[in-house]
């Protein structure tokens, strides 16, 4: 049986065992107190003031259809199966463009929406991507009422709009 | 150091049958592999011995192979001058109704690792003193890391996946490209035919 | 050998003769699955008499996930993040282990410059899940200010770890084959920036609780798990250490580049209690955070430029066989037991040897005879985290 029963030794234990508590929470005390003054806070006021997050920071994905390829690579990559693509063959007789690095455009693009509220923001979909049109954001206000609008269509225009803003 | 240990466990223990099974590949682990029903006796011995002892169980993990299952001890020996391990497995065939003696009673550890086995793949295993379900719900049906186990629809009234929580919008549109993607290759390839 | 999980009435404890003429029947305490002191959603079923715990039963799976089942349905690099999702205060460790096991049945060679940033991000992961650690045990005993303190020094390196990997808790940062991203120069600059302010704080740490007479009498002589006991059980990490057991993967079975590095591994000495009790285990923590912050120096003295990616096919496909591969985590031992298929793009089964799992067991062991309070002591004691109990 491992009861911790406080033994009750001679008078002088008693007080020795006093005096170590006394001191060594006054110790601990001093170590509190010295923050009235000497410490600066390091929290910030989260809505007012904003931290700068840093270059790599994963947050809320936005493709840039118009450089999308439809390599169907990312939705291969993505562990919880979020990106849906689908694409068809370009109609005839239509140029074919080409993305920001180069590579030709040879399919077209009907739909590409992502899941954001399956979304596990592990960044491998935008490592695969060949022409980096896949990218984290660094948005991470999008909190929504419900579940369905956290479902986002790279094509609609209200979310192409985002390119002027994230697109640099 | 596999053989030796076999030899010890075939001399000691009768009807043991301990055989190594050595790794095709030189990068993987090999193993030993005993009779299902001299569990008990050989992990009694392995941990009583003196010229071998292995003083701990490390993790008990099942392994579903269809035809059978297999049940791996992760034996170790800890000791600061001659650390061992290795993995000892016995195969069960029954798939209906298997059982395997528990070894509770010589590593007290085998307790919630024993538990979890019978949990995710029904081995059931005699005498063990707290035989539930460990991490599942103790009124769920089926064992699910077996590879044919499915899972059921209904859970205490409540739907297991639920359609309003399945996005099939989208997985149904790429569904129907793909069958006009394939359509129009067959009718592409028909027409080269002709 | 006696069984000591008797599923029947048990027994009451005898204390003493007065408590033995108070005998009633035993009541029924549920300790979670929202409780401050399980650290998540862990649900203990405790019998107690009067306030004298009498018998102790977990029950898990609240934050069960079957995240083996997901692996065999996943290619190995999209594993990772799930394996962080396991112990999320120590993710970094997680990912490591789980890439070497990979790692070992692809014979990938990890350069050396990835190989040591490993054992930086590693060390440095230890560091803050021993911080959290020791705040959140001082929480449960009643102590509020060290969990601050503590945790302005973690977020120091969450913030590091976030500049580097992108992410603040679930990194994905190790791959298989080596890491994501190179450190800057200006990262490992701070790196070593924070092992000279952590050094002083560690000390500030030990002045305001360790060696606190309220604090010692909390946890000396509680909750003791003997040497005998941690072996049965498969005990690993600081509960072994706290035990007196100088057992530590990196010093006894090295991995990665381990052996190149000169530290210590700090056992459990009974200086206020005895061997094995709550005091020991935390106390073996804190001098793990100096022992980490050595090597995190010493391999910030060998980096040198170089690759941070091995040579990894676009598509792993695995030899037929298994493996099974261990390190220290945190928390103690984790393990990955990996069975392929020749030739599997997918594992064939993954298996998670959680060290939390092995050591929620050591709790209705511990249990019988102790205080409430002191239950609480003890549970904070070995450091669960559910996310890797209930995996």
């Amino acid at each position: 049986m491992n009861t911790t029963v406080h033994q009750t030794g001679s008078v002088k234990d008693y007080f020795s065992s006093l005096y170590k508590g006394v001191t060594s929470t006054a110790k601990g005390m001093w170590i509190t107190f010295k923050y009235v003054w000497a410490v600066k806070p390091v929290s910030i006021e989260y809505p007012e003031v904003r931290e700068v997050l840093p270059e790599r920071a994963r947050m809320r994905l936005f493709n840039d259809v118009q450089n999308c390829i439809s390599c169907t690579q990312c939705a291969m990559a993505c562990p919880v199966d979020c990106i849906y693509i689908a694409s068809e063959k370009m109609p005839e007789g239509s140029e074919i463009k080409k993305t920001s690095n180069g590579q030709p455009i040879r399919l077209l693009l009907t739909q590409f929406t992502i899941d954001t509220a399956l979304c596990c923001y592990c960044g491998l979909c935008t490592t695969v991507c060949p022409t980096e049109c896949l990218t984290h954001s660094h948005d991470y206000e999008f909190s929504q009422y419900t579940i369905d609008s956290m479902k986002y269509d790279y094509l609609a225009p209200d979310v192409i709009s985002w390119r002027d803003r994230i697109v640099k | 150091m596999l053989n030796k240990i076999a030899e010890l466990i075939n001399k000691n223990v009768s009807g043991a049958n301990a055989v190594v099974n050595v790794a095709t590949d030189a990068k993987c682990d090999s193993s030993i592999t005993v009779e299902a029903s001299k569990i008990l006796p050989v992990v009694s011995f392995l941990r009583g011995n003196t010229e071998m002892p292995f003083n701990s169980l490390h993790v008990i993990s099942g392994v579903d192979y269809v035809d059978y299952m297999e049940v791996c001890y992760m034996m170790t020996h800890y000791d600061l001058t001659d650390p061992r391990e290795f993995i000892l497995k016995v195969k069960v065939t029954d798939r209906v109704n298997p059982k395997l003696d528990s070894i509770v009673q010589v590593y007290a550890a085998a307790n919630f690792q024993e538990r979890e086995v019978y949990d995710m793949f029904g081995i059931t295993f005699t005498n063990h003193p707290d035989h539930r379900r460990i991490l599942c719900p103790d009124d769920w049906e089926g064992f699910p890391l077996r590879k044919d186990y499915v899972t059921q629809k209904m859970y205490n009234g409540m739907e297991v996946y639920p359609d309003s929580k399945m996005n099939f919008e989208d997985r149904e549109y790429i569904v129907r490209q793909n069958m006009i993607k394939q359509a129009q290759k067959a009718s592409a390839s028909t027409e080269s035919e002709g | 050998m006696q069984t000591r999980w008797d599923i029947g009435e048990p027994e009451a404890p005898t204390i003493n003769s007065e408590t033995e003429q108070l005998k009633s029947e035993l009541l029924t305490l549920n300790m979670g699955p929202q409780h401050p002191a399980t650290h998540g959603v862990l649900r203990i079923e405790i019998w107690t008499d009067s306030e004298i715990v009498a018998h102790a039963i977990p029950h898990l799976g609240y934050l069960h996930r079957c995240m083996e089942k997901h692996a065999e349905n996943l290619d190995y690099r999209g594993i990772i993040p799930f394996v962080d999702r396991l112990d999320y205060l120590a993710a970094m460790n997680m990912e490591w282990t789980y890439a070497m096991t990979v790692e070992k049945m692809l014979g990938t060679e990890v350069p050396r410059r990835a190989e040591l940033l490993r054992i930086i991000t590693g060390e440095l992961q230890r560091i803050a899940s021993h911080l959290m650690a020791f705040g959140t045990y001082a929480l449960d005993l009643g102590a509020f200010t060290p969990f601050l303190y503590a945790f302005e020094e973690r977020e120091k390196i969450l913030r590091l770890f976030e500049e580097v990997s992108g992410s603040r808790l679930l990194y994905n940062y190790i791959w298989i084959g080596g890491v994501w991203n190179d450190w800057t120069n200006e990262q490992i600059e701070r790196a070593s920036q924070f092992c000279d302010t952590m050094e002083e704080e560690a000390k500030k740490y030990h002045e305001l609780v360790s060696t606190n007479k309220i604090f010692i009498e909390r946890t000396a002589n509680v909750g003791v798990m003997s040497l005998q006991d941690c072996f049965d059980y498969g005990a690993s990490g600081p509960v072994l250490r706290g035990s007196g057991f100088k057992w530590d993967l990196r010093k006894n079975i090295p991995y990665s580049l381990y052996s190149e590095f000169d530290f210590d591994v700090p056992v459990g000495t009974g200086e206020v209690g005895q061997v094995g009790d709550c005091w020991n285990r935390y106390i073996v923590r804190m001098k793990e955070v100096v022992e980490s912050i050595k090597i995190i120096r010493q391999a910030i003295a060998k980096l040198e430029p170089g690759p941070v990616m091995g040579k990894v096919p676009k598509i792993i496909k695995l030899p037929k066989g298994e493996v099974y591969v261990r390190a220290e985590c945190p928390r103690g031992e984790l393990a990955f037991h990996l069975v392929s298929e020749e030739g599997g793009k997918k594992p064939y089964r993954l298996k998670v040897k959680s060290p939390c799992f092995t050591h929620v067991s050591m709790l209705p062991h511990i249990a019988p005879g102790q205080m409430i309070a002191d239950f609480v002591a003890s549970v904070g004691s070995i450091d669960i985290v559910l996310g890797e109990v209930d995996r």
